[in-house]
């Protein structure tokens, strides 16, 4: 009889228990689960795009009073890693997302995240008008700045020591030149600065420096003319040679989403595709997707 | 006149010295700054190059702290707070592609090494790489992180067979680029977390970091991701684990308790089991997935031979190789709720003995003909089947802090009864030390319900 009570009493509070517990999750799904779309836009990511991303906010928001898109930078890994953890609405990046950030997004998000391919960007290689060096393979790029190529007398140029300037790690741009160009690890002297201006303005001071960044900021410094091999002709990127996939290191630029865009994130990322859009990337110097 | 032009000639000539002087100590002053400029810059490009180097280390960790309320009339005491996991991970990344990973576990009075291991990445193909030390068993639910999961605790049948979810051995990973297909090819030492008692009762495998016998184990997994296009995604994939224990006992019983075979000391005792799994992915309001993996095969308990009499000391039975037949799976349902929640459902189930059922269980089929060498092993408690349905909610305040509503419902198989008094019965003790007999009764359920508020911060 006494132990039936106690059974009795344990039940009660299992009972208890258990209504409390499913009660609680079922509140909180429906509670949750209608929670409103954001007005608001947030965009961060790729340096690279950030001169770009900021003219498409500012153009779109004159013609949409209620949109309102804030713009920054950081580079494509600090958007990527911004959009796996909720805090941008868009990603930029200059890279394609690596399989352990979408595993990551997998996991939070459970989706595989909206690729979307919204401009072509060639990487220009910097160099300081003096320099008498006006054009180099994709091997001997990968030479200098792997550090086994010191001095620019071993490429034609001065007998002068050869002064490196690139992109933090978290930049998609840095992968995507050492992917592509280095093929190694960077030399340990390869200055790395916080964004393409910042590479563009030592190369601009220092007459025996090299960098590599978006072609949209190459201004006042020389371009470099990009070589396949030794035997092939040297190109700048240029619409023409990036469209006829001539330029050897080009790529595309991209917009990730968490989820495929509806609402107003939707009609943004359409005008970005549109005519309108892709006319703002030839002006801004980058290269349109169609 | 001659004076006055005197005295301007004076003037124009102290002027034009004190502007050379003047001159000069700029020159100077700039000379000295020049080399300060260079002096900085070269300390910087040296702090640059060092702080390189540090950059290559990176630290992570997470701290799990829950409430946890058992169901269980056997679980004293039923309600307590503690630390699941207190972990920091230590990673250093070389230029030319080795990584060192270290993660020791703090718990209240102990520090356990969960991973150590070395990654060396094929520099050339960039598709392969070799993982050598202590690291977790190519598996889906063991390889996704606790602090991601969204049923806090893994499937009953992946706990069971992966005990501690590590293991030490080498590892030959194929990633290959720009396919998305994953080749884990894994040899282990293959004892971890077992448990491999002599007569006595003594656990015999408590060396994590050395084998038991000479048998290696081999785990094999591969998965392909596929794309599903604006839907989204499916994953799938297969694993094998292909293994042996050293035999401690003159015989080898099945699972159906009939079934018995002599075997030799030192004869390997074979845990052999495959699954299918696949995950996927679908972009419906706001994200959603269903993940899923089937397991069977045969595992094995090691037994041990008989102890003959010395002196006062009296002969004791040895107990036979138990080599089960098992089956196992687990389904998920997880769904986003806005940027910040998510709620997840779970069914797992784990049958530790297919050959009988729960009505077979205690009803002793085989019996041991010489009780002097061998002890009679009947079913039990460990044959019955579990199925546990698992609901959770989460709400993540940033991607450092995530608070979690774990409830989890527990069924087992049911036993028979003989003239209406159940098979299967056990004693329980209260909080105050009273036992009560019989009082978890398995020809109904018994309740093992669980619920759990975890709280868990990671950087």
């Amino acid at each position: 009889m006494r132990i039936q009570t106690i059974l009795k009493q344990n039940k009660m509070k299992t009972l208890n228990i258990k209504k409390f517990a499913v009660v609680a999750i079922l509140l909180g799904v429906f509670g949750f689960a209608f929670t409103a779309a954001p007005d608001r836009i947030t965009v961060k990511g790729s340096d690279t795009m950030v001169i770009l991303a900021q003219k498409w906010a500012e153009v779109y928001m004159k013609s949409n009073p209620n949109a309102a898109i804030q713009v920054t930078g950081g580079g494509s890994g600090v958007g990527i890693s911004a959009l796996i953890n909720g805090a941008t609405d868009i990603a930029n990046a200059s890279r394609k997302m690596k399989p352990s950030e979408k595993d990551k997004l997998k996991a939070r998000y459970n989706t595989l995240g909206v690729e979307v391919a919204c401009a072509k960007d060639g990487i220009t290689v910097y160099l300081h008008p003096s320099n008498k060096v006006k054009e180099l393979t994709i091997e001997q790029l990968g030479k200098i700045f792997r550090g086994e190529i010191k001095n620019w007398k071993e490429v034609g140029g001065a007998d002068a020591d050869i002064r490196l300037y690139g992109r933090e790690n978290s930049s998609g741009t840095y992968v995507f030149f050492q992917e592509n160009v280095v093929k190694g690890d960077y030399a340990s002297n390869c200055q790395t600065l916080p964004g393409t201006a910042a590479v563009v303005n030592a190369v601009k001071k220092d007459a025996n420096g090299i960098g590599y960044g978006g072609a949209a900021y190459a201004e006042g410094i020389e371009i470099c003319k990009v070589k396949q091999d030794a035997n092939s002709p040297g190109y700048v990127a240029s619409a023409e040679t990036i469209a006829k996939n001539q330029y050897p290191i080009s790529r595309y630029l991209y917009m990730y989403l968490k989820n495929r865009p509806t609402g107003a994130m939707k009609s943004y990322i359409d005008w970005i595709l549109s005519p309108e859009g892709q006319k703002l990337v030839v002006e801004m110097g980058y290269f349109p997707v169609k | 006149m001659k004076r006055l032009s005197l005295i301007a000639l004076m003037l124009i000539f102290a002027l034009s010295y004190n502007a050379n002087a003047q001159e000069a100590s700029v020159n100077e002053k700039l000379s000295e700054m020049n080399d300060k400029v260079n002096g900085l810059t070269e300390r910087l490009a040296t702090d640059e190059a060092d702080l390189q180097k540090l950059t290559k280390i990176k630290v992570s960790g997470y701290i799990q702290a829950q409430y946890q309320n058992y169901e269980n009339l056997n679980t004293q005491p039923t309600n307590f707070l503690s630390i699941r996991r207190a972990r920091l991970k230590f990673t250093y990344e070389t230029a030319d592609g080795i990584k060192f990973v270290l993660q020791p576990d703090f718990s209240p009075g102990a520090i356990a090494l969960k991973d150590a291991y070395v990654i060396l990445n094929d520099r050339w193909t960039k598709s392969f790489s070799l993982w050598a030390g202590k690291f977790n068993r190519p598996n889906y639910e063991v390889e996704y992180s606790s602090s991601q999961r969204e049923i806090l605790e893994r499937s009953l049948v992946i706990r069971t067979l992966y005990p501690g979810e590590r293991a030490v051995g080498a590892k030959l990973e194929f990633n290959p680029v720009n396919v998305p297909f994953h080749l884990q090819l894994a040899l282990l030492n293959g004892n971890d977390g077992l448990t491999i008692a002599n007569s006595a009762g003594t656990n015999l495998n408590t060396n994590e970091n050395k084998d038991i016998d000479n048998y290696k184990d081999i785990m094999v997994r591969a998965t392909y991701n596929l794309s599903l296009g604006s839907f989204g995604g499916l994953d799938f994939g297969a694993h094998g684990y292909f293994g042996s224990l050293k035999s401690n006992a003159l015989k080898t019983l099945n699972s159906d308790y009939t079934t018995i075979k002599d075997v030799k000391f030192g004869d390997a005792v074979k845990r052999n089991w495959i699954g299918g799994e696949f995950q996927l992915f679908a972009d419906i309001l706001g994200g959603m997935s269903l993940k899923g993996e089937y397991i069977a095969g045969k595992n094995a308990t090691i037994g041990y031979s008989p102890v003959a009499a010395v002196g006062t000391t009296a002969a004791a039975p040895g107990v036979a190789n138990f080599q089960n037949s098992f089956a196992g799976y687990y389904i998920y349902f997880i769904k986003n709720l806005g940027k910040k929640n998510q709620f997840a459902f779970r069914y797992d189930y784990y049958d530790p003995n297919t050959d009988i059922t729960g009505k077979d269980v205690t009803i002793a089929k085989y019996t041991s003909a010489d009780a002097t060498n061998l002890k009679n092993r009947v079913s039990g408690k460990s044959d019955l089947a579990t199925s546990t349905f698992g609901f959770a909610l989460h709400h993540y305040f940033d991607d450092n802090l995530r608070i979690s509503l774990n409830y989890d419902i527990v069924n087992n198989e049911k036993v028979g009864t003989t003239a209406g008094v159940s098979n299967l019965m056990e004693n329980y003790t209260k909080a105050d030390g009273t036992v009560v007999k019989n009082g978890l009764d398995y020809s109904k359920n018994v309740n093992n319900n669980l619920l759990t508020l975890r709280i868990q911060a990671k950087f």
